[in-house]
């Protein structure tokens, strides 16, 4: 599939890139691992005049510890990489399973933490190339008036289907952006807005630099429901990490945001009762392989499972 | 539009091109170096079916752009052979019988060499884990598995 036409330039710091775009009057892109824009650029789901190349900016390919408690991953660390960081399996499992569970090694070794968590929401009749979208109709998510999966839907259904965000919300992440209006830090469970047509809250230009972890011993463990055991998106999964008396849980692949729940205790009652939260809660259609039935049933079960690792029960 | 001039490192051999902005290694490979080693068959980073190896890295050379890899070494299945001896991996998926239409194998080859290059004597478990980044529609994945782990022996 042949790329459209677009011009390339490679930057060397933040300061640049944000220069670069806004010479482009918001017209461009930025590119990192390129696993997710390239394909969305061949769909023609993305058109951008320009792509602007951030690899190269040293200050994004960094793991620190900081003095006060936080890991600090530059965005552009790569799955690969962050996944053999002896920190990430130590202190963190929940994560080093979602990183390893992420798509295959190849496109790991390529991709990066950062465009892994700003990734689009996904859909079966959304991510087809131009002519077969033409051929159906645009939905709301093309900028349509209708869903093309759920009949007379007032909204997009969309899901979001990043691996390493749900673990990264259940260790309590923070991202650090630049942009033309400034920095600012955010949880990252604030970014998702709900809304098909702009599922994050990141303005235009902004570029994720950092995500930060609070530093501090956790068990966890992630649960995937895929089709295959490589290369495939969640269909949903579930994130869990507990330190100290507290558990947090996550749910993603099914709808718009990743759902967070906190547990302030691992105990047959609560992990029970919080399953069924995550039944009620899901509210999978009929856009993946699977049937929405099943992914909605199996949200609980992936949290039990999870669960059952997490207090090393089996 | 205004093309971009890169120096790439292709099998031992320097080549200076001038590439358009929107042009994956990929098609610089097939289309202008002629070295139809790596496929092109999802087109969308899904099968592998295409993949070099850029800096000791497996990439899918269909994701990539050209202008990216500006100053890269790069190696292709062609460039695996020395003084027209094959490379243990080629010697090995033709003994193993690891090649039936043939479609996926340069990908399949290029990632387990760089499995081979960053781990000597990988594990059965390692090199299905590797493997399972490409896609092969015939053989069922036991030769090519048996392949590398052969091949992983008798270069080790």
């Amino acid at each position: 599939m042949i790329l459209p036409k677009f011009t390339y330039k490679k930057v060397k710091s933040v300061a640049e890139a944000v220069a670069a775009y806004n010479s482009h009057k918001g017209k461009a892109k930025y590119l990192a691992g390129g696993t997710d824009l390239v394909p969305l650029m061949k769909l023609r789901l993305s058109a951008p005049a320009a792509v602007i190349d951030l690899k190269d900016i040293a200050e994004l390919k960094a793991v620190s510890r900081k003095n006060d408690g936080w890991l600090a991953v530059g965005a552009n660390v790569t799955l690969f990489a962050l996944k053999n960081d002896p920190v990430v399996k130590e202190y963190f499992p929940a994560l080093y399973e979602s990183l390893d569970a992420t798509s295959c090694e190849t496109l790991q070794m390529r991709g990066t933490i950062g465009g892994n968590i700003l990734q689009d929401t996904r859909c079966l009749l959304y991510n087809q190339s131009l002519e077969w979208r033409k051929a159906r109709g645009f939905c709301y998510k093309m900028g349509g008036k209708v869903c093309n999966v759920v009949p007379n839907a007032k909204a997009c259904f969309s899901n979001y289907c990043s691996d390493n965000a749900p673990s990264l919300i259940t260790l309590s992440a923070q991202l650090r952006f630049v942009g033309p209006k400034g920095e600012r830090t955010a949880g990252l469970e604030d970014i998702f807005s709900g809304d098909g047509r702009r599922p994050l809250t990141v303005e235009p230009g902004e570029i994720l630099t950092e995500i930060l972890i609070p530093l501090k011993k956790t068990k966890g463990a992630y649960e995937k429901l895929r089709v295959r055991d490589s290369i495939d998106y969640p269909l949903a999964g579930v994130a869990v990490s507990a330190k100290g008396g507290t558990v947090r849980a996550c749910v993603c692949g099914i709808g718009l945001k990743p759902r967070v729940y906190d547990l302030s205790d691992m105990n047959e009652a609560t992990v029970k009762e919080a399953a069924d939260r995550m039944y009620g809660d899901a509210k999978p259609v009929s856009n993946t392989v699977l049937s929405a039935m099943y992914r909605k049933k199996m949200a609980g079960v992936l949290f039990k499972k999870a669960v059952k690792r997490v207090l090393q029960e089996g | 539009m205004k093309t971009i001039g890169v120096t790439i490192q292709v099998n031992n051999e320097e080549n200076v091109l001038q590439v358009k902005p929107y042009e994956t290694l990929l098609e610089t490979l097939r289309e202008r170096l002629n070295l139809t080693g790596a496929k092109e068959a999802c087109s969308m980073g899904s099968c592998g079916a295409c993949t070099v190896v850029v800096n000791g890295t497996p990439v899918r050379s269909c994701l990539v752009l050209t202008a990216e890899v500006d100053g890269a070494d790069i190696t292709t299945v062609e460039g695996l052979q020395k003084d027209g001896k094959l490379h243990p991996l080629q010697e090995a998926f033709m003994e193993k019988g690891a090649v039936q239409c043939g479609f996926c194998t340069s990908g399949m080859i290029m990632t387990a060499k760089a499995l081979l290059d960053r781990n000597k004597k990988p594990t059965k478990k390692e090199i299905v884990k590797t493997i399972s980044s490409n896609i092969c529609r015939c053989t069922g994945y036991k030769k090519i598995v048996e392949a590398v782990e052969d091949a992983g022996r008798k270069k080790g």
